[in-house]
C-alpha cells in the first residue's frame, strides 16, 4: 500500500510492505510499530531507534506528538490522492465557518450580532470555562450569518454558536 | 487539640493535605460535590461527606455547610487548601466562632491582607515599598479613574480589589483604550469574585515575579523559607515555578533583604501560619511588595524540595499551638527545584481548557521527582473547577540538573484523553532564554512560541510522518475489516470501539 504523507510543505512517499518492511522515499527501513497499552500512544522502532508518540485524528489530519513538538500530519492513500487532484481544491475559501465549543460552558457574552462584519482574529464570543473566561476570534473574515446561543446559556463540546460566511 | 481534620477543598490539594495529616497520624475528613465523588480525595480520606452540586458556589463555597459537617463529625480543624475558602475573612471567622481551629492566619490578618488597598496601606506604614497606584484610596469610579490614570503613569494594570490568579486584571498602554478595558475587568471581577471594584497599579516593564516563603507561629517567631521564582506566567497564571530564583541566584544580600523585608510585612498584620510574599523585582534588583498570600500556595512545593521543610505539617503544627521547630539559622537551601503545572489546557489551541475523560496515565518517576495529583485513569476532568490536574516537581543538586530532570521527566509523563499542556513545557525547558534564566513576567506571552525549529527537526518530522501513516494504515484496515467481516471479528470490534472512545 502506497500513501502520500504530508508535513507543511514537505511530502513523503511511504510504501507499506509489509509488518516490518516500508520504504521512504525509496529507501528501505526496518520498522516495528504497536500501540501500547491499547492507547493512542505508540511505539517505533525504526532500524533499531525506539520513539514514542502521540497520534490521533482531527478534521483534516493525523496530530503526531512526538518530543515536544507537534505535527499535523495528512496522510493520502492513492485512491484519494487521485480524487483530490480530478476534483481540484475541495475547501473553497468560500464555506461557511461554524464556531463550536471548544468545551462546555457558560457563554459569558456575545460580542458581534448578525450581519456584522467580522476580520480575522475579530472576538465572536466569550466563554466561561475552568473559571476562565476565553476570548473565541472569528479565523478568517466574513459576515456572521446566525448567532445560535445568547448571553448566559450553558452550550455542550462542538456545539455550534456562531456562523461565519 | 485536634486530632481529626475537615480538608475544604478538593484535587491535589486536598490530597497533599491528607497525606500530611495521615504521616501526622491524625484523622482527614473529605468534602466533595457531585462531580468529586470518584476523586482521590475523596478514596484517601478516612471521612468524606457531600457538600452539593458540582458548581462551587453550591460546594465547595459553601462555608456554613462545611462547618456544620466539621460540626457533625467532630472534627477539630478546618484545613482550607488554596482557592474557594482559603482567603475568606468570614469563612475563617465563622470557623472560630463555631470552635473549630482554622489553618491559617486570624480573620484580622486575612482582612487586612485581602483588601490590596489596605494591604498596600498597611505595609507601606512598616516601611516595606509598594509599586506606585492607587492604593488604599476605595472603590473609585471609571471618571476618577480616568482622571488618576495619568498620574500613575502608562502603561499601567487595573486590578480587582478582591482579585487574584490574574482574574479582572487588564494591561492598560494608553488612555483611549482605557474605558473598553475598565468595562471587561469590572465584568470578570464582577463574576469572579462578586465584586466588580477595581485599582490602577503602575506596570513595571521587564519585571520578575519573586516571592518569600513565610513560616510565623503564635510566640511572634517569624522565618523565611528563601525565595520562588514566579516570572513564568501567561495571562497572569503561573506556569512554572523555581527556587532559587535565577535572578537571585548567589545573591545572598538580596534574599535576605527581601526576606526581612517580607518578615517585617507579615509582622505588621500579626501573620500566624504559613503565607507568602510577592514582589515584583526591577532589572536595577528594587523590590515593591505586590500583595501576601495568606494560606499555603500551589508552588510550595519547590521550596520544599530545597529545605527540607515539610509546609503543610509546619501549618498544622503552628494550628496546634506549637512553636516553630525551625529557627532562621536552621533553614539552608540545598539544590535546586522547578515545578511545572501541568494543565487541562491545549497549547496548540490558545491554551483552550480541554475536558474529558483521562483514559491513560504514565507517571514518571525516579531519583528526584515528585508529583503532587488528584487524578487517575478513569477520571473525568470537569469543566467546573480549574485546569490544574497536576504539579510536576523535580530537584536537582544544579539548576542544570533539574532542567535535565524536569525534560526527561516531562517525555516520560503520559496522559491520554486530554490535552495537556505537557509539550508547552517541553518546548520551554528547551528554550536558551530559560536555559539562561533570562526572562520576565512577559516571556511566555511575547517573546515564546511553541515549534521553534530545532536542529533534529527534519528527522523527527521523518519520523513522525511513518508514525501517522502506520496508524491511518492501521485504522484503514481495521475500518474495513469491520465492514466486510462483522459478524465473526470481534476482536476487531473492541479495537474499534476502544479507537473510537479514544480517538473521537
Amino acid at each position: 500500500m502506497k500513501y502520500l504523507t504530508t508535513i507543511a510543505d514537505k511530502e513523503y512517499l511511504i510504501e507499506i510492505i509489509d509488518e516490518n518492511r516500508i520504504l521512504l522515499n525509496s529507501k528501505e527501513f526496518v520498522v516495528d510499530f504497536d500501540a501500547l497499552s491499547e492507547q493512542p500512544v505508540y511505539s517505533l522502532l525504526v532500524d533499531g531507534k525506539s520513539f514514542e508518540a502521540f497520534v490521533y485524528p482531527s478534521d483534516e489530519f493525523w496530530n503526531v506528538l512526538m518530543r515536544g513538538q507537534f505535527y499535523p500530519v495528512k496522510v493520502e492513500d492513492e485512491r484519494e490522492r487521485r480524487l483530490r487532484l480530478a476534483g481540484g481544491s475541495s475547501v473553497s475559501p468560500g464555506t461557511e465557518f461554524h464556531l463550536k465549543a471548544p468545551m462546555p460552558g457558560l457563554v459569558v457574552d456575545v460580542v458581534v450580532v448578525e450581519g456584522q462584519e467580522v476580520e480575522k482574529g475579530d472576538v465572536l464570543l466569550i466563554l466561561e470555562s475552568m473559571k476562565m473566561q476565553n476570548e473565541l476570534k472569528s479565523p478568517r473574515p466574513g459576515i456572521v450569518s446566525r448567532i445560535l446561543v445568547e448571553n448566559g446559556d450553558n452550550v455542550e463540546q462542538h456545539q455550534t454558536m456562531i456562523s461565519v460566511v | 487539640m485536634f486530632n481529626k481534620i475537615l480538608i475544604a477543598n478538593r484535587g491535589e490539594i486536598a490530597v497533599r493535605i491528607i497525606r500530611a495529616c495521615r504521616e501526622l497520624g491524625l484523622q482527614t475528613v473529605a468534602v466533595y460535590s457531585e462531580a468529586d465523588r470518584q476523586s482521590l480525595h475523596v478514596r484517601f480520606a478516612d471521612e468524606a461527606y457531600l457538600l452539593g452540586p458540582a458548581p462551587a458556589r453550591e460546594s465547595y463555597l459553601r462555608g456554613d455547610k462545611i462547618i456544620e459537617i466539621a460540626l457533625k463529625c467532630g472534627a477539630g480543624a478546618i484545613h482550607p487548601g488554596y482557592g474557594f475558602l482559603a482567603e475568606r475573612a468570614d469563612f475563617a471567622q465563622a470557623s472560630q466562632d463555631a470552635g473549630l481551629v482554622f489553618i491559617g492566619p486570624k480573620p484580622s490578618a486575612i482582612a487586612a491582607m485581602g483588601d490590596k488597598g489596605v494591604a498596600r496601606a498597611t505595609v507601606s506604614a512598616a516601611g516595606v515599598p509598594v509599586v506606585p497606584g492607587t492604593e488604599g484610596e476605595g472603590a473609585l469610579s471609571d471618571e476618577e479613574l480616568l482622571e488618576l490614570a495619568p498620574q500613575v503613569g502608562f502603561p499601567l494594570l487595573i486590578k480587582a480589589t478582591a482579585g487574584g490568579g490574574g482574574k479582572g486584571m487588564r494591561e492598560v498602554s494608553n488612555l483611549d483604550e482605557m474605558p473598553a478595558l475598565l468595562h471587561s475587568a469590572r465584568r470578570e471581577a464582577e463574576a469572579s469574585f462578586g465584586d466588580g471594584n477595581v485599582y490602577l497599579e503602575k506596570l513595571i516593564e521587564g519585571a520578575r515575579h519573586i516571592e518569600i516563603q513565610l513560616l510565623a507561629d503564635n510566640f511572634g517567631n517569624v522565618i523565611y523559607l528563601g525565595e520562588r521564582e514566579c516570572s513564568l506566567q501567561r495571562r497572569h497564571q503561573k506556569l512554572v515555578e523555581e527556587t532559587p530564583s535565577p535572578f537571585v541566584s548567589d545573591d545572598d544580600s538580596l534574599r535576605q533583604r527581601m526576606g526581612e523585608v517580607a518578615v517585617r510585612a507579615a509582622k505588621a498584620v500579626g501573620y500566624v501560619n504559613a503565607g507568602t510574599i510577592e514582589f515584583l523585582v526591577d532589572k536595577e534588583k528594587h523590590f515593591f511588595f505586590l500583595e501576601m498570600n495568606t494560606r499555603l500556595q500551589v508552588e510550595h512545593p519547590v521550596t520544599e524540595m530545597v529545605t527540607g521543610v515539610d509546609i503543610v505539617k509546619e501549618q498544622i503544627r503552628i494550628a496546634r499551638g506549637r512553636q516553630l521547630r525551625y529557627t532562621q539559622d536552621d533553614i539552608a537551601m540545598n539544590g535546586w527545584a522547578l515545578e511545572c503545572r501541568i494543565n487541562a489546557e491545549d497549547p496548540y489551541n490558545d491554551f483552550l481548557p480541554s475536558t474529558g475523560r483521562i483514559a491513560h496515565i504514565l507517571l514518571p518517576t525516579g531519583p528526584g521527582v515528585r508529583i503532587d495529583t488528584g487524578v487517575y485513569p478513569g477520571f473525568e476532568i470537569s469543566p467546573y473547577y480549574d485546569s490544574l490536574i497536576s504539579k510536576l516537581i523535580v530537584w536537582g543538586e544544579t539548576r542544570a540538573e533539574a532542567v535535565l530532570r524536569m525534560r526527561r521527566s516531562l517525555e516520560e509523563y503520559k496522559i491520554v484523553g486530554v490535552r495537556t499542556n505537557i509539550p508547552f513545557h517541553q518546548n520551554l525547558m528547551d528554550s536558551t532564554r530559560f536555559l539562561g534564566g533570562q526572562y520576565d513576567t512577559r516571556f511566555v506571552e511575547e517573546r515564546f512560541s511553541m515549534n521553534q525549529p530545532k536542529k533534529s527537526d527534519d528527522s523527527d518530522a521523518q519520523i513522525a510522518a511513518i508514525f501517522a501513516t502506520l496508524v491511518a494504515h492501521r485504522y484503514n484496515q481495521l475500518t474495513t475489516n469491520v465492514i466486510q467481516h462483522s459478524s465473526r471479528a470481534t476482536s476487531n470490534w473492541k479495537w474499534y470501539n476502544r479507537w473510537r472512545r479514544n480517538h473521537l
